[in-house]
């Protein structure tokens, strides 16, 4: 999966948990600019766990500020699970 | 006149059972239980079983460990642990130590650390902690509090408390009802945090109350509990770990965390763990009806339940019939869910339904209950639905006062709306050191709720509150915080902030209004949202700019928050908002002042 799918799906799973459209998003766009408060972000995180069969452990989420950071660690976690 | 009053007399089939006196003496009556305890289940899914023998060993340590490092009966720890188990073992060896232990939520990820670093250094102060205890991974988060909490002396993580808790045993520490077990920050504030105090005595008579009278706990009948719910907030804390230590009934936690990611952990491990008792927030049982599919259910079994509890923020009866129609296909059953109604300062519960009984709403007359009555609303004819929270605890009291008189020498009849207020040996006396608040919400020994309700028939009916405080998820937000927030930013300034919120859907969500001139509303826009989220943890569900002078002040210039929320709410603040109608602001104001 590139960057640009990931990007994808993190705009898929948003809109739905949010219930309202997000897209537009880049690798620069700040988390806390998408209007979904801290509960809702981890249904997001784990939404995207279950689509990509992987673990995002709680504390490597602490300090994630853009969505850029949030895919390295995703991309990180890929890489480790294969 | 309205005064409901419990006796033993009224509760015949109620076996009395009593507890220990203080919490202290409750964790040492389990030291010789070996079959029962408490399960932590860590985000990747691990169990961890702690015998209420080993609970007691461990905290006792951990007692001997703060002891050694200097901390005496009386002193104030902030409590800064993620882990449950680390937490929950290090809060009861504060406990046996006498020492007051200060819960504060651990950091979370996606913020910015300065609104984090603010909370903690604010809640510290207001509590005079004489030490942070905290975890390696959170410590980062939390050093740069230090320097700003002149009374914090030591910086002490789990590594350092395992290793002075190593050792001779220390002679015990005696603990006597009237000493303090805990301080309850209410909130996160950013301006004046309020610790409720509750004291042992508070702290035995509820857990009592609710684990034997609204619960009818028994650990001879296989009860247990499962929960999910923050244990630095007082439903999580004191009614999964103080109440089943009171009455030795073991409890599986699972992160918070682990039930956002998948609400289907909880039903999964209460299924597995075989539970039979369960609480949650509104939101936590509409996030689970809404994200559960039926596949999810597949091979649950949840007949073993007898109790899913609900409060901690308002109910509404749509929630809790959808979430009991998702789930009826494993066996649960409607009448499991219980609504409740408390809040800190009366330590955690103050009424509860009964049982048996399935959840009952009350539907009342829309103009009648704003004119203060709530009138049953005519067959067929639109309502407001008000659920039940059920009869106070034996000992309790509750009543309902003039809202503009308020007080409890002349309590309102029958079906009349005003402001709950309680009393009781579950009710606390004061939030520390801080007389000013102290004052206003408790009087000659009655605690005034800031809720509005009614009774009919003897039970308690929640209306909506009188405080302005804004409850969402079970957390409760302060309006002067965020107001406070929103001024920090360039364009805006002190009392030209408005925070209030509004029920929509079904759920409280956050309105702010903000008067600035229009050259700077573009950027406000876009940046007040962000800073609210990122500072408060909150979104705001509207923020709307408005013309300077627009919002409706008292005589010495501060804001009416009441007032703006009512021109809002109908309507006239869309007007005057700055890019609706660019010419008509000011002919607006001036129709709102007039």
């Amino acid at each position: 999966m590139t960057r640009t799918e990931l990007i994808g799906l993190f705009e898929k799973t948003a809109t739905e948990i949010a219930e309202r459209d997000i897209k537009g998003l880049s690798e620069l766009t700040e988390i806390s600019s998408l209007g979904i408060d801290s509960l809702g972000i981890l249904e997001l995180v784990g939404e995207m766990e279950k689509q990509l069969s992987i673990q995002l452990p709680d504390d490597q989420l602490v300090g994630l500020t853009k969505i850029g950071d949030l895919l390295d660690l995703v991309e990180k976690r890929r890489k480790l699970a294969s | 006149m309205a005064d409901v009053r419990r006796t033993s007399a009224e509760w015949p089939d109620r076996t009395a059972r009593r507890v220990a006196p203080t919490l202290a003496a409750a964790v040492e009556a389990l030291a010789n239980t070996h079959e029962r305890g408490f399960t932590f289940v860590d985000t990747q899914g691990a169990e961890r079983f702690y015998s209420f023998h080993a609970l007691h060993a461990e905290a006792l340590k951990r007692s001997y460990g703060l002891r050694r490092l200097g901390l005496k009966k009386g002193d104030r720890i902030s409590l800064i642990v993620a882990e449950s188990d680390d937490f929950v073992l290090t809060l009861l060896g504060a406990v046996l130590a006498g020492v007051v232990p200060v819960p504060i939520y651990p950091r979370l990820g996606f913020k910015a650390s300065d609104g984090y670093v603010d909370t903690v250094a604010h809640i510290t102060n207001a509590a005079g902690s004489a030490a942070i205890v905290t975890t390696e991974q959170q410590e980062p988060h939390v050093r740069d509090a230090v320097p700003r909490c002149p009374s914090v002396t030591q910086l002490i993580d789990m590594k350092m408390l395992s290793a002075a808790a190593e050792g001779e045993a220390l002679p015990p520490v005696e603990i006597s009802p009237d000493d303090i077990a805990f301080l309850q920050f209410t909130s996160g504030s950013t301006s004046l945090p309020k610790g409720v105090v509750v004291k042992h005595r508070n702290l035995a008579a509820n857990c009592r109350a609710f684990m034997y009278e609204g619960l009818q706990a028994n650990p001879q009948a296989g009860d247990k509990g499962i929960s999910w719910l923050p244990l630095f907030h007082d439903m999580g804390l004191i009614g999964f770990v103080f109440g089943p230590l009171f009455t030795d009934i073991p409890v599986v936690f699972l992160p918070t965390s682990s039930f956002a990611r998948s609400p289907r952990v909880w039903l999964e491990a209460a299924h597995r763990h075989r539970a039979t008792l369960t609480y949650a927030p509104n939101f936590g049982y509409a996030l689970a009806a809404k994200r559960l599919k039926d596949r999810d259910l597949q091979g649950l079994d949840l007949s073993c339940l007898r109790v899913a509890g609900c409060g901690a923020e308002p109910i509404q009866v749509g929630t809790l019939r959808a979430f009991a129609d998702k789930l009826a296909p494993t066996g649960f059953k409607p009448e499991y869910l219980l609504p409740c109604y408390g809040m800190a300062e009366g330590t955690l519960a103050i009424s509860f339904t009964k049982l048996t009984d399935a959840v009952h709403a009350d539907r009342v007359a829309p103009d009648a209950l704003q004119a203060g009555k709530a009138t049953p609303a005519a067959d067929g004819a639109p309502g407001n639905d008000i659920v039940c929270c059920g009869t106070v605890f034996e000992d309790h009291e509750v009543r309902i006062v003039d809202v503009n008189n308020p007080h409890a020498g002349n309590p309102l009849g029958e079906r009349q709306v005003g402001q709950i207020i309680t009393r009781g040996p579950s009710v606390c006396e004061s939030y520390y050191q801080n007389p000013e608040a102290s004052a206003e919400s408790f009087k000659q020994g009655w605690l005034y709720t800031g809720d509005l309700g009614y009774l009919a028939n003897g039970e308690l009916y929640i209306c909506g509150r009188l405080k302005d405080v804004i409850i969402v998820r079970g957390r409760n937000f302060y309006p002067q915080d965020i107001e406070w927030c929103v001024a920090q930013i360039e364009g805006t300034r002190r009392d030209n902030v408005v925070a209030f919120g509004i029920t929509e859907d079904g759920e409280e969500k956050l309105v702010i209004l903000a008067e600035t001139s229009r050259m700077q509303a573009g950027a406000l826009r876009e940046e007040i949202p962000k800073r609210v989220l990122d500072e408060i943890g909150l979104q705001p569900f509207k923020v709307e700019l408005v013309a300077l002078g627009t919002l409706p002040k008292t005589s010495s210039g501060k804001p009416q928050r009441r007032k703006t929320k009512a021109l809002w709410t109908s309507g006239q603040f869309v007007a005057s908002t700055h890019g609706a109608a660019p010419n008509g602001a000011a002919a607006d104001a001036q129709e709102i002042s007039e």
